[in-house]
């Protein structure tokens, strides 16, 4: 175990952030979920005991005589927020005086860094690209992120859980959204972070950055693996496969959307849902495409003279 | 929630935060105040520097004050300050009454000018606003109206008071009128007060100046300003800003003292009651070289162009100094300072400064002598080669062009001849024309061409001896030996060791001697060996040569040891060698790419002779190499003294030649491929002439920049993470472990610093532990470099940046300090230095050998004057003969009573120019050179000149040469007919009136004339025909001298005979010995 090499990452300046983000993220999901089980709870007295309504507000504590039924923001909320403000400052200001801004020399472009990493916000972007060849990864997936983001509005039809905490309300979008941010968008931050040394290799936390470090990684494309030769026939081939996972996921996804959540699925219009279809499909391509590179070692599954995948 | 206890009041509406508010207020407020202190000192670290440089600073010039004083005191104490104190006296007494008056009359007008100009800018304010009204305005009628105006105000009466009480009316003119009357009155009494002060401030400046010619230090005075100016110091930022250089240096914010005018050292900057200096007194001495700031103004160069590191930052010291892992520019370490000489300082062999002792210095003869740049290429150095291509090619160039411009006038004569009509005809011809004269003038170009690669294949040498020759020269057997480890054999020599299989020795020395010439050397007769030692210690061969190991070693380190000779040499061919070392068994034409024999010349009808006269090709006309390419010169001895200093060599032996093993698989041929393939992977051809390899490129990278090389490009295989923490040294090998210059690493080294010394200390240290095959191992071989010499080489390479200064910071000067530096590579070359003194202080080889310790008269001559003291005709003609005879060359030409030789180095005629241009330049001769006319004397001057040449006071001809076998034999010093041809008659006098202060230590005696009434008279007694002549006497000799001729000469020694010579006066004899021990040179 190299500490010496692990202290280096997690103290660069450049790191600060995602070491911080680490333990902050576990609080705030311990913290929604602590709330949402209490929400939950309720919720299940609620529906079995209507009557308790009229006795309970602000969601957890019953009703009492002289308590008014609202309170106001300012000073209730403010004099909370305020403090929240003065604790974020001092965090800011230590942080200033101590960490300096990571400044390194002039650039020199006879000679790259490395490793050359993207600024941590982008490290997950960056990682994809080993995955993808450059125009999916860095333009495509990137579009349909930010599209996908959009179109979350419209497409989710649930009613419910908008302004509490609650897990049992709404399953389905929280657990999307666990796995499309925290799997998929924090991991692969700290994958760039913590395990991408010189050369882009994958280093184990605790082992040494060795520039000199040699590795057998031969990747080799889907097709080759069936001994196909022709260009048109990989791009037919890829085509094939790549249609056939979209086919075959959807069908998976259906029959479960369907039956865990019949009351979403009901509301949702075709259109609403062959799009969440379509992006739910796209994103589990992800994670499906770097286990196939990590353990496979396969390379691209579809081919053509445009693009890869 | 049912289980939670539900609180009477509203948890929301009846929580208290004051406590959470007042603990994150007091951090809040702590963490402000951490920010402004760190604002105003935790990021201005220099602050604290500058208050404690106060404290100290002022300490210490209290205890220079007091010292100061006292000397001061002993100075005023003196009669002549007493007597300038008194004049100041006498003269204050005189003018004071005049000047108490006039200063009155002066405050007085003053006084008054002020009532006036008060009043009177008030108005001509306002009136020169009307003005401009005027001026702008367009109408012609407004401008009518507000002339009127103006002319109205300029009418009015204003009152001024005076300060006496009184007041008076004035119009704007009288206002004007009267105020510049007043301000020439007062301008006249100023003038009055300067006049009748003048004595007395001529007194004080002289009393201040002898006070400041009288001290050794500061006076107090000086000292007060200082103290005055750190106390009143305000803590800043100090900055050097050179924007032409884009140089911003604030290193003087924390290094106050660096120009302070006093000697600071640490321990005097140590503040009291600490016993060892603190970081604040190391950063305030003063710079340990005053006398480089003075030729390297700060305010031009400021800091880091030399030392390096971050010059603009502040926040630390390890930021300033650059020692962080993004600086690409650390400061040089301090036993590297020097580096940064080299930034600038590339092209110098010895820096102007001409200093002795300069670790660059001797970095840049070490790594010409080791011959790195037989592998490495490095700017500037071995440049021959690469000039000699340039010139072949713009011979072919040309050639070329010649070529083409024949089959074009052809072409053009043709089209001439089918022209339609006669104009066209003749604009044609007259273009053919034009081309045919081209042509000669290529022609021209061309046999300049020749002539520059007849000079360069005259100057490239190798710094390793020729192979193809190692038939002729070696004993067989010895050379697998002598390739295992040839500091086995002779621990001092250039060859590196290579680390060589015993297979890939084999190899080798089967290629060399299979591919080398088979001619056989003509045979010699044995010589007397006992004469040859002799010969070997005096003719002056231990200037470049040793002899002996160990403690017992004596001479020179520039070219071999030649204890071992006996074991390996062959006499036939060490004798020739003697003779003549540039002697070429076989011709090199560069053209064919191979070696000349007879057959060649034999085809061609020409007899088979190739020398500097007959270098042509006989098969292609182009420029032959007929020298070896050594830097061994000719020492013009007899070929039987050559046998005897051969047959003296060949007795240094420790063993039998014969006792080496038999070699015989040299002659297996099927080595001979193998072999080559070796001799091309280490590079040999890099140092040595090798058949086949004439035209072999270097193996090595180039070192131009190799400092400013990114760490990234140095390769320190596994050890990249131990040199980056510092956790293990790598070289194990306690011989190679000696050579690091700090030892052992103790901490990281993964810089430039590190990388160099660690390579240098053991060349394949970055191979340990890397899984290679033969041919991927590093092949550069262990130089067997001491500590001192890693330390410079490290230095020469920190220093070899890529220089982010404007080029007018290069030192590339284009004048007469450019001929300076190229004359200093040439005489690096030959290794003058182990003879000649060139800079006072400078030790040479020779006179640190005991046999010239008691007669050091018997030493080379010093060159110290050169240039002013010789004709550069005349040195061009030594230089290319010294023995100044082409029939008797067995001799020195000049002084040909000492036993060591000046040798016939062969010099090019580039080199020849370089060297005469050299010491014109070193003592500021201007070029070309114009004789000084030499007035001829009258009869009777003649007879003066003579009596006093010849008398027996004079002792001109107990030591010079005559001419006259007899006395030369005893003679010191050069014959004065050669003084017409050889000197400049100015020098020449200069001499004779002072010679130890042209040349310390020299057995010309000083004091020869003495200055009487504004003449320079003979000290000794005059002859009697002196009487009455009012001319130098000096001057007179001189002349005499000059016009010298050998029948003059003979009649002198003839009418004074050899007895005489050596009868001379007492007097003089004495001076002579006073002169000599008070040179002081030994």
């Amino acid at each position: 175990m190299d500490w010496h090499q692990l202290w280096e990452i997690a103290s660069a300046p450049d790191n600060v952030p995602i070491v911080g983000m680490i333990p902050l993220l576990f609080f705030y999901i311990y913290l929604a979920w602590k709330q949402a089980k209490a929400n939950d709870e309720l919720i299940g007295e609620l529906e079995t005991n209507p009557a308790m309504a009229k006795t309970h507000h602000r969601k957890t504590w019953p009703f009492r005589p002289g308590w008014q039924k609202e309170v106001h923001v300012w000073p209730f909320l403010l004099r909370i927020e305020f403090l929240a403000a003065i604790i974020v400052t001092i965090v800011l200001m230590i942080w200033s005086i101590t960490l300096y801004a990571p400044l390194e020399e002039p650039a020199n472009p006879n000679l790259t860094m490395n490793p050359a990493k993207a600024p941590w916000y982008f490290l997950g972007l960056q990682e994809m690209l080993v995955y993808f060849d450059p125009w999916i990864a860095g333009v495509v997936m990137p579009t349909l992120i930010i599209i996908g983001l959009m179109v979350i509005p419209y497409i989710d039809t649930n009613p419910l859980g908008s302004g509490y905490y609650t897990w049992k309300q709404r399953k389905f979008a929280i657990g999307t959204f666990m796995f499309g941010f925290i799997v998929l968008w924090v991991a692969m931050i700290i994958i760039g972070t913590f395990i991408r040394g010189p050369g882009w290799q994958w280093f184990w936390p605790g082992q040494t950055w060795d520039h000199n470090r040699l590795i057998y990684e031969v990747n080799r494309d889907l097709p080759d693996l069936f001994g196909i030769t022709s260009n048109l026939a990989k791009g037919i081939f890829g085509a094939i496969v790549v249609g056939g996972y979209f086919a075959a996921g959807g069908f998976l996804v259906h029959a479960f959307f369907r039956r865990y959540n019949p009351k979403d699925y009901k509301r949702m219009s075709l259109l609403q849902y062959s799009i969440m279809q379509f992006f739910l499909l796209t994103m589990v391509a992800l994670p499906i495409k770097m286990a196939l590179r990590l353990a496979l070692h396969i390379k691209y599954v579809w081919i053509t003279p445009w693009f890869n995948v | 929630m049912a289980e939670q206890p539900i609180p009477e009041q509203d948890p929301v509406v009846t929580k208290s935060y004051a406590l959470h508010y007042v603990v994150a207020m007091v951090i809040l407020m702590a963490s402000l105040f951490w920010a402004l202190w760190d604002e105003a000192f935790g990021q201005r670290p220099w602050k604290t520097f500058q208050n404690e440089w106060k404290q100290r600073y002022t300490a210490f010039l209290k205890t220079a004050e007091s010292k100061s004083e006292k000397s001061q005191k002993d100075v005023t104490q003196t009669p002549e300050y007493r007597q300038l104190e008194q004049a100041f006296n006498q003269a204050s007494e005189a003018a004071r009454s005049r000047r108490d008056e006039l200063q009155k009359g002066i405050a007085d007008l003053s006084a008054k000018i002020l009532a006036v100009q008060n009043v009177f800018t008030d108005k001509r304010a306002f009136a020169n606003a009307i003005n401009y009204e005027i001026e702008t305005e367009t109408s012609a009628s407004g401008k009518k109206s507000k002339q009127k105006d103006l002319d109205d105000y300029k009418k009015e009466q204003w009152t001024v008071e005076y300060p006496d009480g009184h007041k008076e009316k004035y119009n704007f003119q009288q206002l004007e009128e009267k105020y510049n009357e007043l301000k020439d009155e007062r301008t006249k009494l100023n003038a009055e007060l300067g006049e009748v002060l003048k004595p007395v401030t001529a007194a004080s400046t002289l009393m201040s100046a002898y006070i400041n010619e009288h001290m050794v230090d500061l006076t107090p005075a000086q000292i007060e300003g200082l103290k005055k100016k750190t106390s009143e110091w305000d803590p800043k930022i100090v900055q050097i800003n050179v924007a032409e250089a884009n140089i911003v240096d604030r290193c003087e914010s924390c290094h106050m003292g660096i120009r302070e005018p006093l000697k600071l050292t640490a321990a005097s900057m140590t503040a009291k009651g600490e016993k060892k200096p603190d970081e604040y007194a190391d950063a305030f001495v003063s710079h340990p070289e005053p006398a480089l700031l003075k030729t390297h103004d700060p305010d031009k160069f400021g800091c880091s162009p030399c030392h390096q590191g971050n010059g603009r930052a502040t926040t630390s010291v390890e930021k300033a100094h650059g020692n962080y892992e993004h600086w690409l520019w650390p400061l040089f370490p301090k036993r590297n300072a020097e580096a940064g000489c080299q930034t600038c300082h590339s092209a110098d062999m010895v820096l102007v400064s001409g200093d002795v002792g300069w670790t660059i210095s001797e970095a840049k003869d070490l790594f010409r002598q080791k011959g790195c740049m037989g592998c490495h290429r490095y700017e500037g150095y071995d440049k021959e080669p690469e000039d000699l291509n340039t010139v072949s090619q713009q011979i072919k160039q040309s050639e070329g062009q010649k070529k083409d411009n024949i089959k074009e006038a052809a072409d053009l004569m043709k089209q001439a001849d089918a022209a339609e009509s006669n104009e066209d005809a003749n604009r044609l011809n007259d273009k053919a024309i034009a081309l045919k004269v081209s042509n000669s003038k290529l022609d021209g170009r061309i046999q300049q061409l020749d002539f520059q690669s007849h000079s360069l294949m005259q100057d490239m040498k190798k710094v390793g001896p020729n192979l193809k020759d190692i038939r002729l020269k070696l004993n067989k057997n010895w050379i697998p030996v002598w390739l295992k480890k040839p500091t086995d054999f002779r621990p001092t020599t250039k060859m590196p060791n290579f680390r060589l299989t015993d297979h890939q020795i084999q190899a080798i020395s089967a290629y060399l001697w299979q591919s080398a010439f088979t001619d056989a050397p003509p045979k010699q007769k044995p010589g007397n060996a006992a004469h040859g030692k002799e010969l070997f210690e005096t003719r002056g061969c231990l200037a470049c040569h040793s002899i002996g190991q160990g403690d017992q070693m004596m001479g020179g380190v520039f070219a071999a040891n030649l204890t071992r000779e006996g074991e390996k040499a062959n006499y036939d061919y060490l004798v020739r060698w003697i003779h003549n070392a540039r002697q070429r068994t076989r011709p090199y034409c560069p053209y064919e790419k191979r070696d000349l024999g007879p057959e060649d010349y034999a085809k061609k009808g020409l007899p088979y002779q190739f020398d500097l006269e007959h270098s042509q090709c006989p098969n292609d006309g182009h420029e032959l190499q007929v020298q070896n390419m050594t830097v061994m010169p000719s020492l013009r001895l007899s070929v039987e003294d050559a046998q005897d200093i051969a047959s003296f060599l060949m007795t240094q032996k420790r063993q039998e030649p014969s006792a080496y093993a038999d070699a015989s698989f040299m002659d297996d041929p099927k080595l001979k491929d193998e072999g080559k393939k070796w001799v091309r992977h280490y590079g040999c051809a890099g140092c040595h002439e090798i058949s086949g390899m004439e035209d072999e490129g270097r193996i090595g990278t180039e070192l131009t920049y190799e400092g400013s090389k990114p760490i990234e490009r140095l390769d320190f295989a596994l050890f990249t993470v131990p040199a980056e923490r510092g956790t293990q040294e790598p070289i194990t090998d306690p011989e190679d472990l000696a050579r690091l210059p700090e030892g052992p690493a103790k901490g990281p080294w993964y810089d430039h610093k590190g990388f160099f010394e660690h390579k240098l200390a053991e060349p394949n240290v970055y191979d340990k532990g890397k899984i290679k095959s033969e041919t991927e191992t590093l092949r550069m071989p262990n130089l067997h470099l001491n500590k001192e010499q890693i330390q410079a080489l490290t230095t020469f390479l920190l220093g070899s940046e890529e220089s982010s200064l404007p080029d007018s910071y290069q030192y590339k000067p284009g004048d007469s300090r450019g001929d300076i530096q190229r004359g200093w590579w040439i005489v690096k070359k030959y290794n003058c230095m182990g003879c000649h003194q060139f800079i006072p202080g400078q030790k040479t080889i020779l006179m640190g050998l005991p046999q010239y310790r008691e007669n050091p008269e018997q030493l080379p001559p010093k060159l110290l004057t050169e240039g002013a003291r010789v004709d550069p005709e005349w040195l061009r003609r030594f230089l290319s003969n010294p023995a100044l005879s082409e029939a008797d060359t067995n001799r020195n030409g000049v002084r040909p009573y000492l036993k060591v030789r000046m040798p016939t180095f062969s010099f090019s005629d580039n080199e020849l120019r370089a060297l005469v241009r050299f010491f014109q330049a070193l003592s500021q001769q201007p070029i070309p050179y114009i004789p000084e006319q030499v007035p001829v004397l009258t009869a009777k001057e003649t007879d003066m000149a003579r009596s006093l040449f010849s008398s027996t006071a004079a002792p001109c001809l107990k030591c010079h040469a005559t001419g006259d076998p007899q006395h030369d034999k005893i003679a010191t010093a050069p014959n004065f007919l050669l003084a017409k041809e050889r000197l400049k008659p100015d020098w020449a006098e200069r001499w004779v009136l002072d010679p130890q202060a042209i040349s310390p230590g020299t057995s010309m005696p000083s004091g020869l004339f003495r200055r009487e009434n504004n003449q320079w008279v003979f000290a000794g007694p005059t002859p009697p025909s002196f009487q009455g002549y009012t001319k130098d006497h000096s001057r007179l000799l001189v002349d005499y001298i000059f016009r010298l001729t050998p029948e003059e000469q003979r009649r002198v020694a003839a009418s004074r005979g050899r007895t005489g010579a050596s009868n001379v006066t007492p007097s003089i004899q004495k001076q002579a010995a006073v002169a000599a021990g008070g040179g002081g040179s030994r």
